[in-house]
């Protein structure tokens, strides 16, 4: 993939292939599935079939908005498809949100064209970067709130995921990030940093989710943490369209 | 220590110098990842770690000098992968701002596969 082309070939038909990952709600010994996640990998054989080196070119390249507009409609197109009406996570940049000013009407003529109801949306900011138009990004939370979307903060804990964001958004699922969640059973300081997220959670009237649960020892210490929404390979690894379908048949 | 073989990147915008480099390393069975502009450079070096870089000074015509940048970055994330800059437009001046930023190695183009080799290899037989 040479130069100027690699760009043009992440956004051409095809570039992006979706995937999906459940999300699912473990309590009690049983596990129901709760929503996917709709995930994008770039060309396959490129290196940006990995995500981290696809998202880490594209917010480098300074093209949030072009790709996460390209993986929604893609994700969308195949969610189409699937039965049922679980929640459906999205990922968008909060770059996206404060300087992408279609991008709202975008997203509603993308779900309008999809057929899906925009009330399953759950769009899960991915903050890497300050310097957004703090003014515009509010503004466009607020428009995604009277769309009917739901709001989730991604990666809480880590980087940019700070606590001005949750003030500022309120969103209605935190999404606890993988580095506190791995080997939480054994390590009482992740413990403890999960069960301070968990009571930010609750004072906020928030959901908190669980990723990268891979451990059975590790999802017993999350729900003795009262958290029972998780996603991880444990139950699932992100799945293809198809194979998405398979699962939600089973 | 590992048995895992050695890992390179090699960063080129000449996709057949690419191609050339790339056959050559794997037969000699390193595992080797290829990027084509300092951004899919960046984006791998920040997420997998790189035993050696072989890197272009110049990935966008005339005047670019992108490969100070990856070495800079380089020396910044991981002190222990080794850098060994190419460039058929090296000054004097240029060729010590790379050793300056922490590249191993500056080799003036043209150079033979097996003059590359030979440096890289050194390089990575140090540690």
């Amino acid at each position: 993939m040479t130069g100027e082309s690699a760009l043009n070939r992440i956004l051409q038909p095809g570039g992006i292939t979706p995937v999906y990952q459940p999300v699912v709600r473990s309590k009690n010994g049983t596990v129901e599935t709760f929503g996917l996640e709709c995930l994008s990998r770039g060309p396959k054989g490129s290196n940006f079939e990995q995500a981290d080196v696809l998202f880490e070119y594209v917010r480098l390249k300074r093209e949030e908005s072009l790709v996460d507009r390209a993986c929604i409609s893609e994700a969308l197109r195949g969610a189409r498809m699937l039965p049922g009406a679980l929640r459906l996570g999205i990922n968008v940049h909060a770059s996206t949100l404060g300087r992408d000013h279609g991008f709202i009407n975008f997203l509603r003529k993308t779900v309008e064209a999809a057929q899906i109801d925009v009330r399953r949306l759950t769009v899960e900011i991915v903050e890497h970067a300050p310097p957004w138009d703090g003014v515009s990004f509010l503004a466009a939370i607020e428009q995604l709130r009277k769309l009917g979307a739901q709001i989730a903060v991604d990666d809480v804990g880590l980087g940019q995921s700070n606590f001005k964001m949750l003030l500022d958004v309120s969103p209605d699922y935190l999404k606890l990030d993988r580095y506190f969640v791995d080997g939480c059973a054994i390590d009482p300081r992740r413990r403890s940093v999960i069960g301070a997220i968990r009571q930010l959670a609750a004072d906020s009237h928030a959901h908190l989710i669980a990723e990268g649960v891979e451990k059975p020892e590790d999802a017993q210490c999350l729900q003795s943490l009262g958290v029972t929404l998780m996603q991880g390979f444990l139950y699932s690894k992100p799945l293809t369209l198809d194979a998405v379908r398979e699962y939600l048949a089973a | 220590m590992s048995n895992r073989p050695d890992r390179i990147l090699i960063v080129d915008d000449e996709e057949l110098i690419v191609l050339t480099m790339r056959k050559y390393f794997e037969g000699l069975g390193y595992r080797v990842d290829a990027a084509h502009e300092l951004e899919e450079a960046q984006a791998l070096l920040a997420n997998r770690r790189y035993d050696l870089v072989i890197c272009d000074l110049r990935l966008t015509g005339i005047g670019g000098v992108e490969g100070l940048q990856i070495v800079a970055d380089i020396h910044q994330r991981c002190a222990n992968t080794r850098v060994v800059l190419l460039s058929a437009f090296g000054t004097p001046e240029i060729e010590r701002e790379s050793y300056n930023r922490g590249a191993d190695a500056f080799l003036h183009k043209p150079k033979s596969m097996m003059e590359i080799a030979s440096v890289a290899m050194n390089l990575l037989d140090q540690g």
